[in-house]
């Protein structure tokens, strides 16, 4: 292992279905020496390829799960994180990309860049992750780099320069022109280990010189040394290299490659380009949130003696129990390390601390800053951030939003219903957006999340992880209620049939509450509530505000004020008192006019600038508002706020809207009172039920 | 709302012939950089939101988010100093009446952005009395492009309020009294007005009102920090 961060690369390999992406990511363990064979995706010979460590992946042939591995090339330590590639799992995606520090996208030479690779490519843009392009499966029929390149430019934006020119297309393609070394790359031996350069031949040379100046033309814009070298004539392979690594890094230049993962042609260059190319740990400013300053954006180091700071961006459930994945940020780890965690401040001691490589792993001692390991048997939720306990930073938000829908699931069957218990469990630790509950009336078992596909995926990943089918409700969305004006309040609570009775008053007011779900305001004197019973008012009132009278939501922004009462020296108890201040709200609510609440989500759809108008139409039909509408060229970003209860199948309508050319997300922005028409319909399939 | 009214920079126009700006008509707002041309047109557009019409901001410099946070800024000033007590409502109000359209990375152009306003017409309804463009290149135009930004303010029935940068160092103005970089087409604004620091203070002073001769000097005074119209 290498240990200086400037010789470390953190990558993934991002791409659209079926573009070859695993076959790619098999190649590179093979040609790096981590694996001796080479096996298809969907594998004849039954093992599969070895990025693809689960079920799903196996039996689809694509990759959900973001395993982790790591190779050596030319004396560089590979870290590689093989994301996702369907538009569906994009949480997964997202996760991935957080700890990257650069990407190789891979397109297909002949369906070209797809809605899946533009999906992709924003994530890796939102990200601000650089990136090389390889153009795969140019042996294919109907290949064609030359048009891909084309579309990077046109429709990603990308500011794309091929590396590389082929030799020969489709079924004659045999290998790849180096525009920087001017020569003919080929790929022999079974498996194409062996790299063997010639001169460029006679026919491709036109082709090869236009390309190439194509690349020094790019290349200049990012290196005076080059421009000078240019006019004089005197361009070394180290001025090219540099320049490119510069426009790369900075994510104004793509260096495009080409080959076949699958005939074994253009791999190592591919390799090379990684190291040249994308940036190492060092070359990337991360930023954390300190905790002790409210979060206040703090700046890291890559030095492995800085205080730690580890991220755990994925648990996963191996056959030799929870293996927890951790990006070093700062600092380093070794075995017998104490960690702490940020969220909980529990600590924990660093036992086996291992390298994976998909399915099978390597024991090591240390790890430093910018390296990817995995730990066993930590007890964390994926998200949190561990470090030695000097410093309290935090690498995400502390602050995890409320689930905003919610749905009933009981399994299919009794192997099912042993099986969702784990699952549960398990996503609950993976994402803590993700709750799961018993309701205490119906015995059902409740999930809730931040959206519909992010259910429906937990609801898959049971299926296909842990064998559990469930059957689903409709959808829920968490509704609340509020009251919209001050009420007052005199309850006498007064009970006398046989032995000990029960009494006491409580009088007051409520008012609507700008900040906050609730507030209690003690305003008795005199002692006419005795001081040991207040608490009892508290909580009868608390115990009101589980569930609104209105629609049986919880209610929010209230503030309780108590001014008056009255007790018996015998028969008044805390039993008493809470009874009275239940009778109280239920006396005063309905006065103060309670109203009900819904989320209102925060929309952002991303699309080709074409649809923006059946965008904008689809929001509209929600109920939804539109805020802004920002093009930059080929794309436009349009963000609105749409009640959630408007916003189930959107991700089908907006598909077909669209041609699967658009994308959205969505996140709670905040809780605004129903229309009436709503509300009325609301309080009508209430009093149904 | 009337509140705001009273301390818009607008209150410039109730000294101007037509009092407004009008509808097929276009203004524009001049300073040099760094005085407050954005903050002084989004004022510009409060008081048209204010007025209860409908706006659409255009930026070609500035991402939505910028903007909007320009707008949160100025508003929490406006609340403040008005001393509003129904700011949550009032602040959906101007929300739900304002749509931002941004056009990074030179992506501008007049086909587009007329594309843009016949989809909010059409698809969703949204109507807007005002356009407010920020951010647009009066140096590298010409006419033509004014000429058809008068169209499209026809054709939509809306104003378009500019903002224009002028410079320090550029101290030619045309025969009408109109600095660079307006000097060229000021023929096809209704309104000019320039946002002038001096040692006295800030002001806004009229530079073109319509067709009328200006004879003597019509200004208000602004406060600098929050471009409320200083009473004198």
């Amino acid at each position: 292992m290498i240990s200086d961060t400037k010789y470390l690369r953190n990558i993934g390999i991002s791409a659209h279905i079926d573009s070859g992406k695993t076959t790619l990511t098999e190649r590179i363990l093979f040609y790096t020496k981590k694996i001796f064979a080479v096996h298809e995706v969907r594998g004849k010979d039954g093992v599969g390829a070895k990025m693809d460590s689960m079920e799903l992946e196996k039996e689809r042939g694509i990759t959900i799960s973001s395993a982790a591995t790591y190779c050596e090339w030319n004396g560089y330590n590979i870290n590689i994180i093989d994301t996702p590639g369907h538009v569906d799992f994009t949480i997964e995606v997202e996760r991935a990309l957080r700890v990257l520090d650069g990407s190789i996208l891979v397109l297909c030479a002949v369906g070209g860049v797809q809605s899946q690779s533009i999906t992709v490519d924003r994530q890796m843009n939102r990200n601000k992750v650089p990136r090389v392009a390889f153009i795969n499966k140019c042996d294919r029929s109907g290949s064609d780099p030359y048009r891909v390149v084309d579309q990077l430019r046109k429709r990603l934006n990308h500011n794309a320069v091929l590396m590389q020119t082929p030799i020969g297309l489709e079924g004659n393609f045999s290998g790849v022109i180096d525009l920087i070394g001017m020569k003919a790359v080929y790929f022999e031996e079974p498996f194409g280990e062996k790299v063997k350069t010639e001169e460029i031949p006679p026919s491709l040379l036109d082709e090869a010189m236009n390309k190439r100046e194509e690349l020094l033309d790019a290349a200049s814009m990012f290196s005076d040394k080059l421009m000078e070298a240019i006019l004089e004539d005197s361009v070394t392979e180290e001025l090219i290299h540099e320049a490119v690594r510069k426009g790369t890094i900075s994510r104004e230049l793509t260096p495009v490659f080409i080959g076949s993962a699958y005939k074994n042609i253009g791999i190592q260059p591919l390799l090379d380009s990684v190291i040249n190319y994308l940036p190492s740990p060092v070359d990337i400013e991360n930023k954390a949130l300190d905790m002790d300053q409210e979060e206040k954006e703090v700046s890291l180091f890559s030095k492995p003696d800085a205080p730690l700071v580890a991220l755990a961006f994925k648990l996963e459930v191996s056959p030799y129990g929870q293996l927890t994945y951790l990006r070093i940020y700062q600092g380093s780890i070794k075995k017998g390390d104490n960690l702490v965690n940020t969220r909980n401040k529990n600590k924990i001691k660093v036992g086996r601390l291992v390298r994976m490589h998909a399915d099978e792993m390597e024991e090591i001692s240390k790890a430093n800053d910018g390296d990817i390991i995995a730990l066993f048997g930590v007890d964390c939720f994926s998200g949190d951030t561990f470090t030695d306990g000097s410093i309290n930073y935090a690498m995400t938000s502390m602050l995890v939003p409320e689930p905003v829908i919610s749905l009933t699931i009981s399994p299919k069957d009794s192997k099912s219903n042993n099986n969702v218990a784990k699952a549960l469990n398990r996503f609950i630790r993976e994402d803590p957006t993700f709750r799961s509950w018993v309701d205490e009336e119906s015995g059902q078992t409740i999930i809730s999340g931040m959206g519909e596909l992010h259910l429906e995926i937990y609801v898959e990943r049971m299926k296909r992880e842990f064998g559990a089918e469930v059957e689903t409700g409709i959808p829920q969305v968490a509704y609340r209620e509020a009251i919209s004006r001050m009420a007052e309040f005199n309850y006498v609570h007064k009970k006398q049939t046989g032995g000990a009775g029960q009494y006491g008053r409580v009088a007051g007011f409520m008012d609507p509450l700008d900040e906050g779900d609730y507030e209690f305001v003690n305003q008795i004197k005199g002692g006419v509530i005795p001081t040991e019973f207040v608490p009892a008012v508290d909580k009868g009132f608390k115990s009101c505000l589980k569930k609104g009278i209105l629609i049986g939501y919880p209610v929010l922004k209230v503030r309780i004020t108590v001014n008056d009462g009255q007790y018996h020296p015998v028969d008044s108890s805390e039993k008493a008192f809470t009874q009275a201040a239940v009778g109280a709200f239920k006396q005063a609510y309905l006065k103060a006019k309670p109203v009900i609440l819904e989320p209102i989500m925060k929309v952002s759809v991303e699309c080709p600038s074409e649809f923006q108008g059946n965008v904008m139409a689809s929001i509209n039909q929600r109920r939804g508002m539109i805020t802004s509408s920002a093009e930059d060229g080929v794309f436009t970003t349009v963000e609105a706020e749409v009640p959630l209860a408007e916003m189930f199948g959107y991700a089908t309508a907006l598909r077909s809207l669209t041609q699967g050319k658009a994308e959205f997300t969505m996140e709670f922005s905040k809780y605004l009172k129903v229309p009436k028409s709503v509300e009325e319909e609301l309080i009508s399939k209430h009093k149904e039920r | 709302m009337e509140k705001y009214l009273k301390i818009s920079p607008l209150k410039i126009l109730e000294k101007s012939s037509h009092k407004e700006l009008g509808k097929g008509n276009l203004g524009v707002l001049i300073s040099r950089a760094g005085v407050g041309k954005t903050s002084c047109l989004i004022h510009v557009a409060l008081d048209r939101l204010f007025r209860k019409g409908k706006i659409v901001h255009v930026s070609l410099k500035d991402t939505p988010e910028k903007v909007i946070s320009y707008y949160n800024v100025i508003c929490l000033d406006v609340f403040k100093s008005l001393d509003m007590e129904d700011e949550q409502e009032v602040r959906t109000f101007l929300d739900k009446n304002r749509i931002i359209l941004a056009y990074l990375k030179e992506s501008f152009e007049l086909d587009r952005l007329s594309k843009n306003l016949k989809n909010l017409t059409e698809d969703i309804n949204f109507k807007p009395d005002t356009l407010i463009i920020d951010g647009f290149d009066f140096e590298e135009s010409d006419s033509n492009a004014f000429e058809e930004f008068k169209e499209m303010a026809k054709e939509f029935q809306i104003e378009i309020w500019f903002s224009a940068l002028s410079h320090r160092h550029i101290n030619k103005v045309n025969e009408r009294g109109i600095p660079f970089p307006c000097s060229n087409f000021d023929d096809l604004f209704n309104l000019i007005i320039q946002l002038q620091p001096t040692q006295e203070g800030l002001f806004l002073k009229l530079l073109k009102d319509n067709e009328v001769k200006l004879t003597s000097d019509i200004t208000v005074r602004l406060d600098p920090n929050n471009f409320f119209v200083i009473e004198q």
